[in-house]
C-alpha cells in the first residue's frame, strides 16, 4: 500500500475534501447555468427541424451531466468530512508571490505590450524583464546584479530577433 | 502483401531528401530537449509546432509532429535520470531507477539503456501500428452513427477512469471539456450557442490555442511555482548500450512493448500510464525484484520501454477511429485535421499512401531519436542546466506566438491566456488534462454522431444499444464508471475473490 502510495503521481495524490466540495458546488452551478441557457435556445421545429438537431439539446445533456457529477463529488466531499475539516494549511506566501508575479508579467506582456510595440521588442522587453525580476537576489553585489541584467537585456534581444526572422521568414507565421 | 511492401518502400524513399532529414534532425533534436526540460511536454511541444508548421504541406509538417513527439517522449528520460526529475510525466517512472544508476557513477550507462530500450519499444509499436491499423480500419468502416457516438463516450470515460487520480473528477474534466467543444456556431442551423453576442466566440474555441494555453502557460506558471533544481549528476561513464543488456532482458521489452502498445490504444492514457504499467508488469515477474527502485537495469528498460511503444500505439486508434490514444495523439490528430486529412476509418480509403508515409515518418524518427541518444548525451547536459528563469519567458513568447499562429486573432492569446489559468487551477486542484483534451477534440465527432443517430432512428435510444458494437461500448461505458465508484468496486473485487476463493 505504501509502495503505491510511493508510485503516485502528484496529480494522483487527493485534493482536501473542502476543495472538492468547492468544485462540486463551481459544477452544480455551471451544469445548472449551461442547462438552462440550452433549454432556452431555438429548437426551429416550426421550421420543419427535427428536434434531435436542436441546437440545445446536446450541450443541456453536458449540463445535466456537469450537473450530476457535481452532486456525486458534492456528496462525496461531504462524506469524507468536508464540512468538518480544518482549512488546509496555507501554501508558502514567497511561493505564491513568485507565481502572481509571473502570472502579472505574463499579462502585461499580452495586454499591455503585444500590439503596441513590434513584436520583437515587445518580446524583448517581456523576457528581459522576467528575467531580470527573477533572478534578483537581495544578497548579491551590484556587479553581479548587473552581469546578470546585462545577460538578461541580450536574451531578450536575441529571443525577439530570432523568433520574429524564424517564424515570420522561415514558417511564415504571422506575429502578433 | 507486395503492394504493401511497395508504397512502404515509395513512403521511406519519398522521405530520402536533404529538405525532409533535415526537418527530421531539427525536429527530433528540438522534440529530445523540450522533453528533458523539466516543466515542458510532449504535447505541449506538439501543439506549438502545430501552429507553427502550419504553412509546411501536410507530410511534412506531420513529419516534425512526430520528430517531436517521439523526441519528446524520449528526452523525458535525460532529467529523469541526471536530475531525478521527470523531464515529462512519461519518464516518471524512470527515476525510480535511472537517479539510483546515475548516483551509482552509471548515469552513462542508465541513458544507454534509456536509448535501447526507448529506440526498440518504438520500434515494436511501428510494427503494431502497421500489423493492427488496416485490420481495425476495416472493422471500423462497418460502423455507423450510433457506434461513433459511443466510442466518443468511451474515449472521454475510459480516459477519466483510468488516465490516473480521481476517476469522477476525471469525467468532469471530459464533460467540461465536451461542453467547451460545443460554444460558438452548431452545425445545423449555425446558431450561435454561449457566445453571448460576441462574433469572436461565436466562431468558437481554437483547439489550438486552447491547448497551448492548458500545457504551456499552465506549465509556465507551475515552473515558476515550484523550487529551483540545482543538483545533477556530472560524472559520466560509457553511453553505448550494452548489448547483453538487451538480450538479458528480451522477455521484459516484448512485455512492455505490448503493454505499452494497448495501453497506448486505450484512449487518452498516454505514455505515462504505459510507463507505470510496464515497470510494475517488470517487477511482478523479475527474478530481481529487490533491485527495483535502487538501480533495476530491467526496471529502468522496462518503463522506457513500455512508454516508447505507447506512442505508435496512441496513433493506431487517430488513424483507425479518429480516437486520439494520448494527449500529444490528439494534438497531432488536430494537426492532420488542420491539415486536411481526414483521421479516422476513411483515411485508409482517402488517402493509402498517408498510412505508410507515417510507419515511414515513426521508424526515420526511431532512427534520429537514437543518432542523437549518442551524440547528444554532453550537450543536453549544458541545456539542462538553463535556469528556468531565462527558459520560461522564451516558452510563453512560443506560446503567444503559437495560439496567434492559425488565425491570425488577438482573441486566441486571450484564450490561451484563460485555457493556462484554467489548466493551472486544474491541476492545482488535482484534475488530470488528458480528459478535458479528449473531451475537446472528441466533442464534434460526439454532437454530431449522437444527433445524427436520433436523426436516422426517430428518436429511439434502442439502436445506440442493441447493435452488437454499440452494446459492447456502452456496457463497457457503463461498467467502467461503475467500477470507479469505491463501494461498488470494492464489492465486486470482494465477489470476485469469493468466487475464485470457492473450494471445489
Amino acid at each position: 500500500m505504501a509502495d503505491d502510495a510511493a508510485n503516485l503521481l502528484p496529480h494522483e495524490r487527493p485534493a482536501p475534501p473542502r476543495a472538492d466540495l468547492v468544485i462540486a458546488i463551481f459544477c452544480f452551478v455551471f451544469g445548472t447555468a449551461a442547462a438552462s441557457l440550452a433549454y432556452r435556445m431555438p429548437t426551429y421545429t416550426n421550421q420543419g427541424g427535427e428536434i434531435y438537431t436542436a441546437p440545445g439539446l446536446v450541450p443541456g445533456l453536458y449540463g445535466a451531466v456537469l450537473v450530476l457529477l457535481g452532486i456525486w463529488l458534492g456528496v462525496r466531499a461531504i462524506r469524507q468530512g468536508a464540512l468538518k475539516s480544518r482549512e488546509p494549511p496555507a501554501p508558502s506566501a514567497r511561493i505564491d508571490l513568485r507565481l502572481a508575479l509571473a502570472a502579472g508579467l505574463c499579462l502585461v506582456f499580452v495586454v499591455g505590450l503585444l500590439g503596441r510595440l513590434p513584436f520583437w521588442l515587445a518580446a524583448a522587453m517581456f523576457v528581459a524583464t522576467f528575467t531580470i525580476i527573477f533572478e534578483w537576489q537581495p544578497a548579491q553585489g551590484w556587479r553581479v546584479r548587473l552581469r546578470r541584467a546585462l545577460e538578461a537585456v541580450l536574451l531578450g534581444l536575441a529571443t525577439g530577433i530570432s523568433v520574429t526572422l524564424v517564424f515570420e521568414r522561415l514558417f511564415y507565421v504571422r506575429l502578433p | 502483401m507486395f503492394d504493401s511492401l511497395g508504397q512502404l518502400g515509395a513512403a521511406f524513399v519519398g522521405f530520402m531528401n536533404p529538405h525532409t532529414l533535415f526537418n527530421v534532425v531539427w525536429a527530433t533534436f528540438l522534440g529530445i530537449v523540450i522533453g528533458a526540460l523539466p516543466g515542458l511536454t510532449a504535447t505541449m511541444g506538439v501543439a506549438l509546432l502545430t501552429t507553427l508548421t502550419f504553412s509546411m504541406p501536410h507530410d511534412e509538417a506531420i513529419t516534425v509532429l512526430i520528430c517531436i513527439y517521439v523526441g519528446a517522449i524520449y528526452g523525458g528520460s535525460r532529467s529523469a535520470i541526471l536530475l531525478n526529475i521527470p523531464g515529462t510525466p512519461a519518464s516518471a517512472a524512470s527515476t525510480l531507477d535511472g537517479y539510483p544508476l546515475a548516483r551509482q557513477g552509471l548515469a552513462g550507462r542508465a541513458m544507454g539503456i534509456s536509448t535501447s530500450g526507448s529506440w526498440l519499444g518504438t520500434l515494436f509499436g511501428i510494427i503494431c501500428l502497421a500489423l493492427l491499423t488496416p485490420v481495425l480500419s476495416e472493422l471500423a468502416l462497418t460502423f455507423q452513427s450510433f457506434e461513433f457516438f459511443w466510442i466518443s463516450v468511451f474515449g472521454v470515460v475510459v480516459a477519466g477512469t483510468l488516465a490516473g487520480g480521481d476517476p469522477l473528477k476525471g469525467y468532469i474534466a471530459g464533460f467540461l471539456g465536451l461542453f467547451i467543444a460545443s460554444i460558438g456556431q452548431e452545425p445545423y442551423y449555425n446558431y450561435q450557442r454561449f457566445a453571448f453576442g460576441f462574433t469572436d466566440l461565436a466562431g468558437g474555441i481554437g483547439l489550438l490555442p486552447a491547448l497551448v494555453g492548458a500545457y504551456g502557460v499552465a506549465e509556465v506558471l507551475q515552473a515558476m511555482r515550484g523550487p529551483a533544481v540545482k543538483t545533477i549528476s556530472k560524472t559520466l561513464d560509457s553511453v553505448v548500450p550494452r548489448i547483453e543488456d538487451v538480450l538479458k532482458y528480451w522477455r521484459t521489452i516484448f512485455r512492455s512493448g505490448a503493454i505499452g502498445v494497448w495501453i497506448g490504444i486505450l484512449p487518452g492514457l498516454g505514455e505515462d500510464a504505459a510507463a507505470w504499467s510496464s515497470y510494475a508488469a517488470a517487477r511482478r515477474a523479475s527474478k530481481e525484484k529487490e533491485k527495483f527502485g535502487r538501480g533495476s537495469i530491467e526496471g529502468l528498460m522496462a518503463a522506457e520501454t513500455g512508454e516508447a511503444s505507447s506512442v505508435p500505439g496512441a496513433i493506431i486508434p487517430v488513424l483507425t477511429l479518429a480516437l486520439p490514444g494520448s494527449a500529444p495523439a490528439a494534438v497531432l490528430m488536430a494537426a492532420m485535421m488542420i491539415h486536411g486529412l481526414n483521421p479516422g476509418p476513411n483515411l485508409m480509403i482517402e488517402s493509402p499512401q498517408f498510412f505508410y508515409q507515417i510507419i515511414a515518418m515513426l521508424v526515420i524518427a526511431d532512427m534520429s531519436k537514437l543518432i542523437f541518444g549518442f551524440v547528444l548525451v554532453r550537450p543536453l547536459i549544458k541545456i539542462l542546466l538553463v535556469p528556468r528563469e531565462r527558459l520560461m519567458p522564451i516558452v510563453f513568447v512560443l506560446c503567444v506566438v503559437g495560439a496567434y499562429a492559425i488565425t491570425s486573432r488577438v482573441f486566441d492569446i486571450y484564450v490561451m491566456l484563460v485555457f493556462g489559468l484554467i489548466g493551472f487551477v486544474m491541476r492545482e486542484l488535482k484534475f488530470n488534462m488528458a480528459p478535458l483534451i479528449l473531451g475537446l477534440v472528441l466533442g464534434d465527432l460526439l454532437e454530431k454522431n449522437l444527433t445524427r443517430g436520433l436523426v436516422l432512428s426517430s428518436g429511439s435510444l434502442l439502436p445506440f444499444f442493441t447493435r452488437p458494437v454499440c452494446a459492447v461500448l456502452s456496457a463497457l461505458t457503463i461498467l467502467s464508471i461503475i467500477w470507479s465508484i469505491p463501494a461498488v468496486n470494492a464489492a465486486l473485487r470482494n465477489l470476485l475473490r469469493r468466487m475464485l476463493t470457492k473450494p471445489h
